[in-house]
């Protein structure tokens, strides 16, 4: 133990005592292979997993199998990893602005497992975001054993974040601007720098151990002017879906949750209706790659109806799995949906327009992909370099980046907050660096405290009193029980003005009979945004703070704006 | 120089609390060695200086700042000086006399502070009953002194001084002070001791400086406890 010690302080190591962003970056590398490998590992036991029950699929029974994997993918994470269902990301982003990004290491692997019995079974739901999940937990894991500070664990969770997409798409831009766009939320040279070397350590990883392939390679587009207009069609179009999705996934979410059944069971439940639905369409069942790579290269069969009809049983399907308990992400659905969508429209204005020549269906498919992910995530960039990357098609970048720019918009019209952040905005979880609300958050009760008011007894004379206020240069005075400690009530001195130049009152009135009992307080454990907003209603400048039934000290609306400022700064200027 | 948390907070002015907390969160440079930090004063400095935040140079001169106190009766009283027996017909000559007196003072800055006092007898006599009276200037002489100084001046014959009970006035505390705050502070003493009944009829004694200043100490020594 004693030579592994020095290990877990490379700050102590002279290399790095020069600078420690290089620190950063070494780990970020190492943080970016480790993630990089786990993406791997759930893409061949995920394979392998379907390989397997490949023979099965065609018994009448085989609706059955979703509902198994999904039945014991709830188990497993309820009652051995005791984590909720989901998909994790929003887990991630929470722990990046709450806690310093810390995540329970067997995150790392939890997800792994149980979106691997989900989908392997069938449920119709994504990779990604389970990786992302495990990503980030491992970089936070490394982080604490090196016994880092909080920003550089968000860091690392970054760079775990981003080498877990590069890896699976073999795309890290992709990887790197959605670990900046969605998980860090904060575009700063800090982040950038140690994420991007995660990224391409994270790809690198996926070359040398599966070759540098690209995940839905394609041919040749030829686009013109005509097609870049239809793509507004599309992103019309991916728009809507991406907000029925949105609504249904969180409609199915409620009713199960209204379902009073166990939570295995309700996964079994849902598992069950995935399957009824891949008996009339298997297409819909598991991530859906192999129905892209056919759409991309335009030899998906069956026409317009066929197309729209497998487009809303994949989101009827998806949400049955994610809604009702299965494990795993939406980001692959997004793209199995956004693929349909496209040559679904592909055919539609082929079929309206015979005479115009349009560009080939699997170019349709790919802008179609990029209006769905940027329609759910509201992520554009993301959806805009993936897209690019994992088809190699840099043809399309202009469509691509229209047709995820109107679809994110319009999205955002009827869904303000997205796919991954809705839950955490609802909580008022979302904290974004440099935030109002962050720097609320992130300031305590305890740090604003004035400890300079004199604590009175409830027993004392107004003779006495006058002598106090003599001394004292705060207009407030608490006013305690003596024998019990416990804060009884509050003395303004605007209040009770009139009396103090009444010396017949001085040995009448004792400081319980003018004080006010009805005071608005604050705990040390409140929320900063709470107390601002009582001080605002009620027209308040000074609150006192109680903690055990004792008075501790004041809280007020100038030490906040003070200690919010130096707060602002230190958290949106960096030093390194 | 390596400075210790608590050093490091109070440099900054903010609470030890937040400081730590800036520790953990990785916002404020710090050396870091197993379980134990760093400050170095240098670097904080250029640290803080990026941030707009205030860092103070030295821990001594704060608390210079803050413990000043303030001056007492006994010593306002010795630098003014008592004088017995000030002759005048009224009170310009007096005031006249006394300033004379005042080597502490430029000849530009005596007749300052006669034409204050005058200024400060016009609007309403200091003449504060019992035969006793305070003159003072209508402001202070800020950069003229550096400690401010009352002289008892009990007067060869008691003159009118348009005093609030009619008296004649038989003794003069000219009071001149460096600031508002300590010609308030000053006054607050003096007219605590001139409420006391046995120290006016100690006054119309006419005591020497020694038994007037041994008398004042003893006043000073009250409102200390």
């Amino acid at each position: 133990m004693g030579k592994i010690r020095p290990w877990r302080y490379p700050a102590k190591w002279g290399l790095f005592r020069i600078d420690d962003r290089l620190l950063l970056i070494v780990i970020g590398a190492v943080v970016g292979s480790c993630s990089g490998i786990a993406a791997l590992l759930l893409n061949r036991s995920l394979i392998a997993i379907l390989e397997t029950l490949h023979d099965y699929r065609h018994y009448w029974w085989a609706f059955v199998l979703p509902a198994t994997g999904a039945a014991v993918s709830s188990l497993f994470l309820k009652k051995i990893i005791k984590e909720d269902a989901g998909h994790g990301v929003p887990e991630v982003i929470y722990s990046v602005s709450r806690r310093g990004g810390l995540l329970r290491l067997r995150s790392s692997f939890s997800r792994l497992i149980s979106s691997c019995l989900t989908i392997g079974s069938g449920g119709s739901a994504g990779p990604e975001a389970p990786v992302v999940m495990s990503g980030a937990a491992i970089g936070s894991n490394i982080a604490r054993f090196f016994a880092l500070n909080d920003r550089q664990r968000i860091t690392l969770v970054g760079c775990g974040a981003a080498g877990a997409i590069s890896s699976i798409f073999n795309a890290p831009i992709a990887g790197m601007v959605f670990s900046i766009e969605v998980i860090i939320g904060e575009w700063s040279a800090v982040n950038i720098i140690p994420i991007a070397i995660a990224a391409v350590a994270g790809t690198e990883v996926s070359r040398v151990l599966q070759g540098n392939q690209i995940a839905f390679s394609h041919r040749q587009f030829n686009l013109g002017t005509i097609d870049i207009v239809a793509g507004i069609g599309i992103a019309v179009v991916t728009a809507t879906l991406s907000i029925v999705l949105t609504r249904l996934l969180r409609k199915m979410h409620k009713v199960s949750g209204q379902t009073n059944i166990p939570l295995w069971s309700k996964a079994a439940l849902g598992g069950c209706a995935v399957g009824m639905i891949g008996i009339f369409f298997p297409d819909v069942l598991g991530e859906g790659y192999h129905s892209i790579r056919s759409m991309i290269e335009g030899a998906y069969p069956g026409g317009i109806a066929i197309v729209s009809f497998l487009m809303l049983a994949k989101i009827l399907a998806t949400s049955f799995t994610l809604g009702w308990g299965g494990s795993g992400g939406i980001f692959a659905p997004c793209l199995v949906i956004g693929s349909f969508a496209g040559i679904a429209w592909h055919r539609l204005i082929v079929f309206i327009f015979p005479s115009i020549a349009w560009a080939n269906e699997g170019c349709f498919a790919l802008i179609g992909m990029a209006g769905m992910i940027s329609g759910i995530l509201q992520a554009p960039l993301t959806a805009i370099f993936l897209i690019v990357e994992i088809t190699g098609g840099y043809e399309v970048i202009l469509p691509l980046i229209l047709v995820s720019a109107i679809s994110a918009t319009l999205c955002h019209y009827f869904e303000p907050a997205s796919f991954y952040l809705r839950d955490l905005v609802e909580r008022r979880q979302l904290l974004r660096p440099g935030t109002d609300g962050r720097v609320l958050a992130d300031l305590r009760v305890g740090e604003l405290l004035e400890r300079d008011c004199i604590v009175v007894g409830r027993h004392m004379l107004l003779r006495d009193f006058v002598e106090i206020v003599k001394k004292s240069h705060r207009n407030y005075f608490p006013v305690e029980d003596e024998h019990t400690g416990k804060f009884i009530g509050m003395i303004h001195l605007d209040h009770i003005r009139p009396y103090l130049f009444d010396s017949v009152m001085y040995d009448t009135v004792f400081l319980e009979q003018i004080m006010e009992t009805d005071v608005v307080k604050a705990y040390l454990d409140n929320d900063l945004n709470d107390i601002l907003r009582d001080m605002d209603t009620l027209n308040l400048y000074s609150i006192p703070v109680i903690s055990d039934g004792r008075f501790v000290g004041m809280i007020s609306k100038a030490t906040i704006l003070d200690q919010y400022r130096k707060e602002l700064l230190v958290q949106t200027t960096h030093w390194t | 120089m390596k400075l210790t948390l608590q050093e490091t907070a109070k440099r900054l002015d903010l609470p030890t609390g937040m400081v730590e907390r800036w520790i953990r969160q990785g916002r404020i440079p710090i050396r870091k060695s197993g379980e134990d930090c760093y400050f170095e004063e240098t670097v904080l400095e250029k640290w803080a200086a990026t941030h707009n935040l205030a860092f103070s140079k030295k821990e001594d001169e704060l608390r210079e700042a803050d413990i000043k106190k303030p001056v007492s009766l006994r010593s306002a009283m010795e630098n003014g000086g008592v004088f017995h027996g000030v002759p005048g017909k009224n009170a310009e000559e007096i005031f006249e006399k006394i300033i004379s007196r005042y080597d502490f003072l430029s000849e530009t800055n005596k007749e300052l502070l006669l034409q204050r006092l005058m200024e400060r007898e016009s609007l309403t006599s200091t003449g504060i009953g019992n035969g006793i009276a305070i003159p003072h200037p209508r402001s202070p002489l800020n950069e003229a002194i550096k400690q401010p100084a009352i002289s008892t001046c009990f007067l060869e014959n008691p003159i009118d001084f348009k005093a609030l009970d009619g008296k004649p006035v038989f003794v003069l505390f000219l009071m001149i002070s460096t600031s508002i705050q300590t010609h308030l502070h000053l006054l607050s003493r003096l007219s605590f001791c001139l409420r006391d009944p046995s120290f006016v009829s100690f006054l119309a004694s006419l005591p020497d400086k020694n038994r007037l200043l041994e008398k004042i100490a003893l006043f000073d020594r009250i409102d200390n406890q």
